[in-house]
């Protein structure tokens, strides 16, 4: 008795209703026609993916450069109309003979002439400025405790600090502006004296 | 097709016209990349930014409007110099005659000391901004050293400008300013001669605040600014989001 080897039926393949054909249908290759042949199989680790982090990207034209615009037309209409309408001061002739009854600094700098009525002057004038700038800078490598944090919530003595410092550079000022008058003696602004002793 | 339409079309496919614009109005992706990096004012941005970036609450626009008021006093300083001599004698009466004889001369005057004053306003609160929002932290430590740099060269520029009006306040608070640096230990009277060129305020300070006001300042902060906007280039663009 031999085995008789009976030749393989042809397969068939059975035809999908047209009307009910999916683009995969259309796609499908009868298996018959074996147009591949298995390789090798690949883990899915060993594949190259490119990493693509979310976009979170817009294009700077229109969004910034239109935001940009928008800012440096306000910034020159603001600018047009303090200059309409607001004039630079201008005093008399500069005389050196002529003190005025009180001088100060532009404003930026008072708080540092009022510093000069509380401390001596290589402190004021000199130390304090030069320990704020050297200060300033040296901040980024000073706040060395948690880099990652960037929420004022995670570093509140960073903040606490220099709001401390502003806060006290905002009084200084202040009181250099306001409440300071003729031989810069301490006054109450518009009270027995003639309105504001300051000019921009 | 409108008249005006026919006008725009001819204008834009004149030689001319094609010789200054490489590419057609940005209207799709690829042609506004390339309008911003084909053109040498807008290619100081990156093709895209990050989308926080953009938000008018994270910066206020600072920074820019520091630059920009940098650039208005740019402009109207240039006006004005060619009306100014830097003499004891003759500030005073350039002063006068810029305001009453020169045309937009007070208008230009007044916008350059109101733009001079809020440029130091907007340098303190882009200062204040960036440390809020925790922006030196690494790799950004040494922009934020190039920005205190800045600050300083800003204040010295509106102060050596606040004397060349050559009036009392102007003379007496420069007077004030520089009798602090008489104080500089060991440096001290130095410090003064060097910085007034004599005892007291006088011709040869005028001089020296002048040159150090329209030429060595402004120098030195446009190369400064340079290294600022590259710097926040090449450290990834503006920090956050928060």
């Amino acid at each position: 008795m031999t085995d008789v080897k009976t030749p393989p039926e042809p397969r068939t393949v059975v035809p999908v209703d047209p009307a009910r054909r999916t683009e995969i249908d259309k796609q499908r290759v009868p298996m018959s026609a074996r147009p591949y042949r298995l390789l090798a199989l690949v883990k899915q680790d060993a594949v190259v993916r490119v990493q693509k982090e979310p976009d979170d990207t817009v294009m700077t034209w229109p969004h910034l450069l239109s935001i940009e615009f928008l800012a440096g037309a306000l910034m020159s209409i603001f600018l047009l109309m303090m200059g309409l309408f607001v004039n630079a001061p201008l005093e008399a002739l500069a005389n050196s003979n002529v003190t005025p009854a009180v001088a100060k600094a532009p404003w930026y700098f008072l708080g540092l002439q009022e510093l000069l009525s509380y401390f001596h002057p290589t402190v004021a004038g000199v130390m304090v400025p030069t320990f704020v700038l050297v200060g300033a800078a040296l901040i980024p490598y000073v706040d060395r405790g948690n880099l990652a944090a960037t929420r004022p919530s995670q570093r509140k003595t960073a903040v606490v600090l220099f709001s401390m410092f502003c806060a006290l550079g905002l009084i200084v000022t202040f009181v250099g502006i306001f409440f300071r008058g003729p031989g810069y003696a301490f006054v109450i602004p518009y009270l027995n004296t003639d309105g504001l002793h300051f000019s921009l | 097709m409108s008249f005006l339409e026919r006008v725009d079309q001819s204008i834009r496919r004149s030689v001319v016209w094609r010789s200054l614009f490489r590419q057609p109005y940005p209207n799709d992706e690829r042609s506004r990349a390339y309008a911003v990096m084909n053109n040498v004012f807008l290619h100081i941005h990156p093709v895209r930014v990050r989308q926080h970036a953009v938000k008018f609450a994270y910066t206020f626009c600072l920074g820019g409007l520091s630059f920009f008021l940098f650039l208005v006093l740019t402009v109207t300083g240039v006006y004005l110099m060619f009306f100014y001599v830097p003499s004891a004698t003759q500030a005073y009466s350039n002063i006068l005659s810029i305001q009453s004889e020169v045309a937009f001369g007070l208008l230009t005057r007044n916008i350059h000391r109101w733009a001079a004053h809020l440029m130091v306003f907007f340098v303190f609160l882009h200062m204040m901004r960036v440390f809020y929002h925790g922006a030196y932290k690494p790799p950004r430590e040494f922009n934020w050293v190039v920005g205190v740099v800045l600050l300083f060269v800003t204040l010295m520029l509106s102060f050596t400008g606040y004397l060349l009006p050559w009036d009392q306040i102007a003379y007496w608070a420069i007077t004030i300013g520089t009798n602090m640096g008489g104080y500089a230990p060991l440096l001290n009277t130095p410090t003064k001669l060097i910085l007034l060129g004599g005892l007291e305020v006088g011709q040869n300070t005028l001089l020296r605040f002048y040159v150090l006001h329209i030429m060595f300042f402004p120098l030195v902060a446009a190369i400064f600014l340079a290294v600022h906007f590259w710097r926040i280039r090449k450290d990834g663009g503006i920090s956050g989001p928060l």
